[in-house]
Protein backbone atom coordinates (compact mmCIF):
# COMPACT_ATOMS: atom_id res chain seq x y z
CA UNK A 1 0.00 0.00 0.00
CA UNK A 2 1.49 3.31 -0.97
CA UNK A 3 -1.37 5.41 0.26
CA UNK A 4 -0.04 8.30 2.26
CA UNK A 5 -1.55 9.01 5.61
CA UNK A 6 -4.07 11.86 5.36
CA UNK A 7 -2.06 14.02 7.74
CA UNK A 8 1.10 13.78 5.64
CA UNK A 9 -0.82 14.58 2.45
CA UNK A 10 -2.34 17.62 4.09
CA UNK A 11 1.05 18.78 5.29
CA UNK A 12 2.56 18.41 1.81
CA UNK A 13 -0.35 20.32 0.29
CA UNK A 14 0.11 23.10 2.81
CA UNK A 15 3.84 23.31 2.04
CA UNK A 16 3.13 23.50 -1.70
CA UNK A 17 0.63 26.30 -1.13
CA UNK A 18 3.06 28.20 1.06
CA UNK A 19 5.82 27.80 -1.54
CA UNK A 20 3.53 29.11 -4.28
CA UNK A 21 2.61 32.03 -2.08
CA UNK A 22 6.27 32.86 -1.50
CA UNK A 23 6.92 32.76 -5.23
CA UNK A 24 4.03 35.14 -5.86
CA UNK A 25 5.40 37.54 -3.27
CA UNK A 26 8.82 37.67 -4.92
CA UNK A 27 9.30 40.69 -7.11
CA UNK A 28 12.26 42.03 -8.96
CA UNK A 29 13.04 45.66 -9.58
CA UNK A 30 15.75 46.41 -12.12
CA UNK A 31 16.84 49.63 -10.41
CA UNK A 32 16.30 51.64 -7.22
CA UNK A 33 14.15 54.16 -9.08
CA UNK A 34 11.82 51.38 -10.23
CA UNK A 35 11.54 50.26 -6.65
CA UNK A 36 10.87 53.82 -5.47
CA UNK A 37 8.32 54.30 -8.25
CA UNK A 38 6.49 51.21 -7.07
CA UNK A 39 6.73 52.45 -3.48
CA UNK A 40 5.33 55.87 -4.43
CA UNK A 41 2.32 54.22 -6.03
CA UNK A 42 1.47 52.48 -2.76
CA UNK A 43 1.55 55.62 -0.66
CA UNK A 44 -1.73 57.42 -0.11
CA UNK A 45 -1.75 61.13 0.60
CA UNK A 46 -3.62 61.56 3.90
CA UNK A 47 -7.23 62.41 2.99
CA UNK A 48 -7.46 65.10 5.65
CA UNK A 49 -4.53 66.95 4.15
CA UNK A 50 -6.45 68.38 1.20
CA UNK A 51 -9.03 69.79 3.61
CA UNK A 52 -6.33 71.19 5.82
CA UNK A 53 -4.62 72.94 2.91
CA UNK A 54 -7.97 74.24 1.60
CA UNK A 55 -8.80 75.63 5.05
CA UNK A 56 -5.45 77.38 5.36
CA UNK A 57 -5.81 78.88 1.91
CA UNK A 58 -9.34 80.07 2.67
CA UNK A 59 -7.86 82.13 5.52
CA UNK A 60 -5.20 83.67 3.26
CA UNK A 61 -5.65 86.90 1.30
CA UNK A 62 -5.74 86.30 -2.43
CA UNK A 63 -2.18 86.25 -3.78
CA UNK A 64 -1.17 89.25 -5.84
CA UNK A 65 -1.10 88.58 -9.56
CA UNK A 66 2.24 89.05 -11.18
CA UNK A 67 2.80 92.12 -13.39
CA UNK A 68 3.13 89.97 -16.52
CA UNK A 69 -0.18 88.21 -15.86
CA UNK A 70 -1.91 91.56 -15.32
CA UNK A 71 -0.35 92.83 -18.53
CA UNK A 72 -1.50 89.87 -20.62
CA UNK A 73 -4.98 89.75 -19.17
CA UNK A 74 -5.76 93.34 -20.19
CA UNK A 75 -8.50 93.60 -22.77
CA UNK B 1 16.55 64.19 -22.01
CA UNK B 2 13.25 62.60 -21.16
CA UNK B 3 13.14 59.12 -19.81
CA UNK B 4 10.86 56.39 -21.16
CA UNK B 5 7.60 55.69 -19.41
CA UNK B 6 7.39 52.22 -17.90
CA UNK B 7 4.48 49.93 -17.18
CA UNK B 8 2.92 50.25 -13.77
CA UNK B 9 3.48 47.24 -11.50
CA UNK B 10 0.53 45.66 -9.74
CA UNK B 11 -0.57 47.09 -6.43
CA UNK B 12 0.14 45.50 -3.10
CA UNK B 13 -2.84 44.72 -0.90
CA UNK B 14 -3.80 47.04 1.94
CA UNK B 15 -2.92 44.35 4.41
CA UNK B 16 0.55 44.18 2.99
CA UNK B 17 1.06 47.85 3.71
CA UNK B 18 0.78 47.53 7.46
CA UNK B 19 3.32 49.69 9.24
CA UNK B 20 3.36 52.24 6.46
CA UNK B 21 1.56 55.57 6.50
CA UNK B 22 -2.14 55.05 6.01
CA UNK B 23 -4.80 57.44 4.84
CA UNK B 24 -4.93 59.58 7.90
CA UNK B 25 -8.63 60.29 8.14
CA UNK B 26 -8.32 59.79 11.88
CA UNK B 27 -5.72 62.50 11.99
CA UNK B 28 -7.94 65.16 10.52
CA UNK B 29 -6.97 68.70 11.28
CA UNK B 30 -8.69 70.41 14.13
CA UNK B 31 -9.95 73.14 11.84
CA UNK B 32 -12.91 75.05 13.13
CA UNK B 33 -14.09 76.00 9.66
CA UNK B 34 -16.94 73.94 8.28
CA UNK B 35 -15.68 74.80 4.78
CA UNK B 36 -14.01 71.44 4.47
CA UNK B 37 -16.32 69.11 6.26
CA UNK B 38 -17.78 66.11 4.49
CA UNK B 39 -15.14 64.70 2.19
CA UNK B 40 -14.17 66.89 -0.74
CA UNK B 41 -12.36 70.11 0.10
CA UNK B 42 -13.92 73.38 -1.02
CA UNK B 43 -11.11 75.36 -2.55
CA UNK B 44 -11.21 79.13 -2.31
CA UNK B 45 -9.28 79.00 -5.55
CA UNK B 46 -10.38 76.15 -7.85
CA UNK B 47 -7.26 76.73 -9.94
CA UNK B 48 -5.13 76.01 -6.90
CA UNK B 49 -7.28 73.00 -6.07
CA UNK B 50 -6.34 71.56 -9.46
CA UNK B 51 -2.67 72.20 -8.74
CA UNK B 52 -3.00 70.37 -5.43
CA UNK B 53 -4.76 67.42 -7.06
CA UNK B 54 -2.15 67.14 -9.78
CA UNK B 55 0.96 67.30 -7.60
CA UNK B 56 0.16 66.51 -3.95
CA UNK B 57 0.94 62.81 -4.27
CA UNK B 58 4.51 63.34 -5.49
CA UNK B 59 5.15 66.21 -3.10
CA UNK B 60 3.94 64.14 -0.15
CA UNK B 61 6.00 61.14 -1.26
CA UNK B 62 9.17 63.21 -1.58
CA UNK B 63 8.59 64.74 1.86
CA UNK B 64 7.78 61.34 3.37
CA UNK B 65 10.84 59.56 2.10
CA UNK B 66 13.10 62.57 2.58
CA UNK B 67 12.04 63.22 6.16
CA UNK B 68 11.16 59.64 7.07
CA UNK B 69 8.16 60.52 9.19
CA UNK B 70 4.50 60.55 8.03
CA UNK B 71 3.41 63.29 10.43
CA UNK B 72 6.31 65.55 9.46
CA UNK B 73 5.67 64.79 5.80
CA UNK B 74 2.02 65.78 6.17
CA UNK B 75 2.95 69.03 7.88
CA UNK B 76 5.65 69.72 5.29
CA UNK B 77 3.26 69.10 2.38
CA UNK B 78 0.74 71.46 3.95
CA UNK B 79 3.39 74.15 4.40
CA UNK B 80 4.72 73.66 0.86
CA UNK B 81 1.30 74.19 -0.72
CA UNK B 82 0.60 77.16 1.50
CA UNK B 83 3.92 78.73 0.48
CA UNK B 84 3.14 77.92 -3.15
CA UNK B 85 -0.23 79.65 -2.85
CA UNK B 86 1.36 82.76 -1.34
CA UNK B 87 4.05 82.83 -4.04
CA UNK B 88 1.82 81.90 -6.95
CA UNK B 89 2.19 85.40 -8.37
CA UNK B 90 5.95 84.84 -8.53
CA UNK B 91 5.64 81.68 -10.60
CA UNK B 92 6.55 82.80 -14.09
CA UNK B 93 6.20 79.50 -15.85
CA UNK B 94 9.93 79.31 -16.66
CA UNK B 95 9.90 75.80 -15.25
CA UNK B 96 7.14 73.24 -14.91
CA UNK B 97 4.79 73.60 -11.95
CA UNK B 98 6.03 70.25 -10.60
CA UNK B 99 9.63 71.47 -10.67
CA UNK B 100 8.68 74.71 -8.93
CA UNK B 101 6.82 72.81 -6.20
CA UNK B 102 9.74 70.42 -5.80
CA UNK B 103 12.05 73.38 -5.28
CA UNK B 104 9.88 74.67 -2.44
CA UNK B 105 9.65 71.15 -0.98
CA UNK B 106 13.38 70.53 -1.11
CA UNK B 107 14.19 73.85 0.58
CA UNK B 108 11.54 73.26 3.21
CA UNK B 109 12.65 69.69 3.97
CA UNK B 110 16.32 70.66 4.04
CA UNK B 111 15.56 73.39 6.56
CA UNK B 112 13.66 70.92 8.71
CA UNK B 113 16.46 68.35 8.52
CA UNK B 114 19.10 70.96 9.25
CA UNK B 115 17.27 71.99 12.41
CA UNK B 116 16.86 68.33 13.34
CA UNK B 117 20.52 67.47 12.66
CA UNK B 118 21.68 70.47 14.66
CA UNK B 119 19.55 69.30 17.55
CA UNK B 120 20.61 65.66 17.37
CA UNK B 121 24.11 65.90 15.87
CA UNK B 122 23.50 63.01 13.47
CA UNK B 123 25.56 62.59 10.32
CA UNK B 124 24.82 60.50 7.27
CA UNK B 125 27.04 57.51 6.70
CA UNK B 126 30.21 58.26 4.81
CA UNK B 127 29.61 57.70 1.10
CA UNK B 128 33.05 56.17 0.70
CA UNK B 129 31.64 53.24 2.63
CA UNK B 130 29.53 52.30 -0.38
CA UNK B 131 32.25 52.80 -2.96
CA UNK B 132 33.82 49.47 -1.99
CA UNK B 133 30.54 47.68 -1.30
CA UNK B 134 30.02 44.60 -3.50
CA UNK B 135 26.88 45.85 -5.25
CA UNK B 136 26.32 45.93 -8.95
CA UNK B 137 23.90 48.47 -10.37
CA UNK B 138 22.99 45.86 -13.01
CA UNK B 139 21.67 43.30 -10.55
CA UNK B 140 17.93 43.40 -9.88
CA UNK B 141 16.61 44.17 -6.43
CA UNK B 142 14.76 41.08 -5.30
CA UNK B 143 12.02 41.58 -2.79
CA UNK B 144 10.49 38.65 -0.96
CA UNK B 145 8.64 40.30 1.86
CA UNK B 146 6.63 42.96 0.09
CA UNK B 147 4.78 43.92 3.26
CA UNK B 148 7.99 45.16 4.84
CA UNK B 149 9.03 46.98 1.70
CA UNK B 150 8.11 50.52 2.71
CA UNK B 151 10.00 50.34 5.96
CA UNK B 152 12.97 48.69 4.26
CA UNK B 153 13.09 51.45 1.65
CA UNK B 154 12.87 54.07 4.38
CA UNK B 155 15.68 52.44 6.35
CA UNK B 156 17.82 52.30 3.23
CA UNK B 157 17.19 55.92 2.29
CA UNK B 158 17.96 56.99 5.85
CA UNK B 159 21.50 55.68 5.52
CA UNK B 160 22.50 57.12 2.14
CA UNK B 161 23.49 60.78 1.99
CA UNK B 162 20.87 63.52 1.70
CA UNK B 163 22.11 64.30 -1.80
CA UNK B 164 21.88 60.71 -3.04
CA UNK B 165 18.47 60.27 -1.42
CA UNK B 166 17.16 63.39 -3.13
CA UNK B 167 18.52 62.40 -6.54
CA UNK B 168 17.01 58.92 -6.31
CA UNK B 169 13.64 60.30 -5.28
CA UNK B 170 13.61 62.90 -8.05
CA UNK B 171 14.67 60.48 -10.77
CA UNK B 172 11.92 58.10 -9.66
CA UNK B 173 9.41 60.72 -10.81
CA UNK B 174 9.02 60.05 -14.51
CA UNK B 175 7.88 63.60 -15.16
CA UNK B 176 11.35 64.85 -14.24
CA UNK B 177 14.10 64.98 -16.85
CA UNK B 178 17.80 64.89 -15.95
CA UNK B 179 18.01 68.54 -16.99
CA UNK B 180 15.21 69.51 -14.61
CA UNK B 181 16.83 67.53 -11.79
CA UNK B 182 20.13 69.21 -12.59
CA UNK B 183 18.50 72.65 -12.40
CA UNK B 184 16.77 71.77 -9.14
CA UNK B 185 19.93 70.49 -7.51
CA UNK B 186 22.10 73.25 -9.02
CA UNK B 187 24.55 71.12 -10.98
CA UNK B 188 25.07 69.90 -14.53
CA UNK B 189 23.09 67.03 -16.01
CA UNK B 190 26.35 65.09 -16.41
CA UNK B 191 27.06 65.54 -12.70
CA UNK B 192 23.56 64.25 -11.95
CA UNK B 193 24.19 61.15 -14.07
CA UNK B 194 27.50 60.46 -12.36
CA UNK B 195 26.12 60.93 -8.89
CA UNK B 196 23.07 58.85 -9.70
CA UNK B 197 25.31 55.95 -10.61
CA UNK B 198 26.95 56.16 -7.18
CA UNK B 199 23.60 56.75 -5.49
CA UNK B 200 22.17 53.57 -7.06
CA UNK B 201 25.19 51.62 -5.92
CA UNK B 202 24.88 52.96 -2.38
CA UNK B 203 21.18 52.22 -2.31
CA UNK B 204 21.54 48.66 -3.63
CA UNK B 205 24.37 47.82 -1.24
CA UNK B 206 22.39 49.02 1.74
CA UNK B 207 19.10 47.54 0.54
CA UNK B 208 20.67 44.11 0.10
CA UNK B 209 22.21 44.34 3.53
CA UNK B 210 18.80 44.97 5.03
CA UNK B 211 17.28 41.71 3.62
Amino acid sequence: MNLKPAKLQQQQKQETTQHAGAQQATREFPSPEELLRHDAEQIEVPRALANRVAESIAREPRPARSWWRRLFSRP
Amino acid sequence: MSRPVEAKPSLVSDEARRGEPLPLSARASAGDEPACSGGKPRWASPEFGSIYEAHSRQIYYLALRFLGDPTQAEDATHDVFLKAYRKLGEFRGDSAMRTWLYRITINHCKNLLQTWHQRHMVNNADDSLWETAPASTDSPLRVLEIKELGQRIQNTLAVVSDEYRLLLLLVADQQMSYEEIAALTEQSADAVRGKLHRARKAFIAQFQKSA
